[in-house]
């Protein structure tokens, strides 16, 4: 058994732009193995975001496969996708995109309210995965109550609560102040480090890029340079 | 899939919007009290054209000659047995009266006119309006009474008064004409119905006296509720095999074309009000779905399925109708309660009365009436909710992400 959790094969991804093409992916190869930590980066159309959503689900390639912990995606329904990414996949967006209704705690018991978990259960992990990012005291704040870092630290506990095979994380820091990106990077690096977290993120950033351990670049929607940190 | 959540979600996007939902409820609520409180009006209308259909001599179920309709004469009667009563369970019967009712001329010193001549014994007449109209002078005392009682509006026609003498001219069991004068015993007012121009009332046994037969033309039987119509009326035609059995909807057919408009008029009524609010309904959820287009789509990447999404709008809308509703419904008892000794139309009395109605309307509350209300909102709420669930789930949460 390999410790490949992602392997992606051939991929070509096309968008039709008006009436240009915009081809995002041209036969990328690429594959993720178990406790890496990835950046995606390159200037915009360069074709990160696509690989990322095509590498978490939320998009098909035209050709090529992805293959997530063993499962050729292209095989899945639409429904059996969306389970998929319920049960092996966190995700951690630019915007945070918590769910403004909910407390900070809430939002992070929703995705196992999604997967089933027990009502225990749920508070039980949901207050640890606060509690390990420093959200203890503001589990009962909605997210309107929280700053721009903190409603991201709450994504990441909503995204690590299921012990995903995989963290997708997109412009992750995009919307944060230096500071702030610097301890969230930490915290990513913890995760990585201690927990053996694998994490894929695409970014513009060159500090995301300096706490990653391989940093991917990319260019007209191939893969120009694959480096890992010494 | 977790109901929890679902109802979590929902209502919390309820509460996110308080003034636009709030005056949704609110808006659902005043249909739904209209409707409530309409309906007790209706169904208030309905049992009092009910009422004085059933009282207006007819009773719930009667008993003919075959041909006693078509030529109203003594000699389509049938005789009566001295120890008779229906064959019927005497538990759901309020009462019932044997008559003679046939065309007659009415005569005073100065006019002239056609009536009905009704031979009754007065003490059986309970069940008739009869048995409660007013009447100034006296009423009939028994069957052998030789005196009239006259409507007020037929005694002020014929120029006449207590005390007087009138002539009544009808034909016999032989097809001879019968004369006979009486003295006017009392009048009496049956609030311009029309019946006081019409109905002269005697004893019965004088006027078969008259008549020279001991012949009825008709027994009316009232029940103690209406509903049970249907199977007395089987067991009488099953009894009275050489008999007309008629009930009240044949009788009085246009009463009974009111009756049933009145329970299609509560569903017209209900759902004018209901297709109106949906616009509001589906306006409103299609406004606060478009609103969360990047959360549900945010939802969706994380996996929530399109299923669950599906749900929880239809909830959401029919939390929103439930809600209105419960406060509708809570609305409609109150507006029930502060009517329920009547509302008094005197002043619209000669049309209320036209219509076979009295001057005060009473409303009546059908639990029913409220529990339908309460079941067809909540289905009206699902169906609102369809388009904007549609809408909801097509949502692509790669496209709503990008928003």
């Amino acid at each position: 058994m390999s410790d490949q959790v992602v392997v992606c094969e051939q991929l070509e991804k096309t968008y039709q732009q008006e009436i240009v093409p915009v081809h995002a992916l041209r036969g990328v190869d690429f594959e993720v193995r178990e406790g890496e930590f990835i950046s995606l980066s390159g200037p915009s159309g360069s074709g990160k975001s696509t690989l990322l959503n095509v590498i978490g689900g939320l998009d098909r390639p035209d050709s090529g496969e992805v293959t997530l912990d063993g499962v050729a995606l292209s095989t899945l329904s639409d429904s059996q996708l969306t389970e998929l990414r319920l049960m092996k996949i966190g995700f951690v967006f630019q915007a945070y995109n918590l769910i403004p209704v909910l407390s900070a705690q809430e939002n992070v018991e929703f995705i196992l309210q999604l997967q089933g978990i027990s009502s225990a259960e749920r508070q039980e992990r949901a207050e640890s995965a606060l509690e390990a990012l420093g959200l203890a005291e503001m589990r009962h704040r909605q997210p309107g109550e929280l700053s721009g870092g903190q409603q991201q630290r709450v994504a990441i506990a909503r995204a690590i609560v299921t012990n995903p095979v995989l963290l997708l994380a997109d412009e992750p820091t995009a919307n944060l102040d230096s500071q702030t990106t610097e301890e969230l990077l930490s915290l990513l690096q913890r995760l990585n480090k201690h927990q053996n977290m694998t994490i894929v993120t695409a970014t513009h950033d060159p500090i995301v890029m300096g706490y990653t351990k391989r940093q991917v670049h990319l260019r007209d929607g191939v893969i120009e340079k694959d480096a890992r940190a010494a | 899939m977790s109901l929890k959540l679902i109802w979590q979600l929902s209502f919390r996007n309820i509460l996110r919007h308080r003034r636009r939902n709030l005056m949704l409820f609110l808006a659902i609520a005043i249909a739904v009290t209209g409707v409530t409180g309409m309906n007790t009006l209706i169904r208030g209308m309905q049992y009092d054209m009910l009422d004085s259909a059933v009282e207006n001599l007819t009773g719930h179920i009667k008993l003919h000659a075959p041909e006693y309709r078509d030529d109203p004469n003594i000699n389509k009667g049938f005789p009566m047995a001295d120890n008779f009563t229906p064959p019927v369970d005497a538990g759901e019967v309020m009462g019932w009266a044997a008559r003679i009712r046939i065309p007659a001329v009415i005569m005073s010193e100065r006019e002239t006119r056609g009536i009905q001549i009704v031979g009754v014994d007065p003490n059986d007449e309970y069940i008739s309006f009869l048995g409660d109209v007013p009447i100034e002078g006296e009423g009939l005392t028994d069957a052998s009474d030789g005196r009239i009682l006259i409507g007020k509006e037929l005694a002020d026609q014929l120029e006449t008064k207590i005390g007087r003498r009138i002539v009544i001219v009808t034909q016999g069991i032989d097809g001879a004409n019968r004369e006979k004068g009486y003295r006017i015993v009392g009048t009496y007012d049956a609030e311009g119905t029309g019946l006081e121009k019409i109905y002269a009332f005697t004893g019965l046994a004088n006027l078969q006296g008259l008549l020279d037969s001991d012949y009825v033309t008709e027994v009316s039987i009232r029940l103690k509720s209406e509903p049970q119509t249907p199977s007395m009326k089987d067991s009488l035609v099953r009894a009275f095999q050489d008999l007309a059995v008629l009930d009240w909807q044949e009788l009085e057919p246009q009463a009974a074309a009111m009756f049933v408009f009145a329970d299609g008029a509560i569903y017209i009524w209900f759902l004018l009000m209901m297709t109106t609010l949906i616009f509001g309904l589906v306006n409103t959820l299609i406004t606060s779905v478009m609103e969360r287009v990047r959360e549900l789509g945010m939802v969706r990447a994380l996996g929530m399925s399109k299923r669950m999404v599906l749900i929880q709008v239809v909830v959401e809308s029919t939390l929103i109708m439930a809600i209105g509703v419960a406060f509708g419904l809570a609305g409609g008892y109150l507006f029930y309660l502060s009517i329920a000794d009547g509302l008094d139309l005197s002043a619209w009395a000669e049309g209320m009365e036209s219509v076979g109605m009295s001057s005060v309307m009473v409303p009546v509350l059908h639990w029913a009436d409220f529990f339908l209300v309460a079941y067809l909102s909540l289905i009206f709420g699902v169906i609102a909710s369809l388009y904007p669930a549609w809408r909801a789930v097509r949502i692509q949460p790669l496209e709503a992400l990008r928003k």
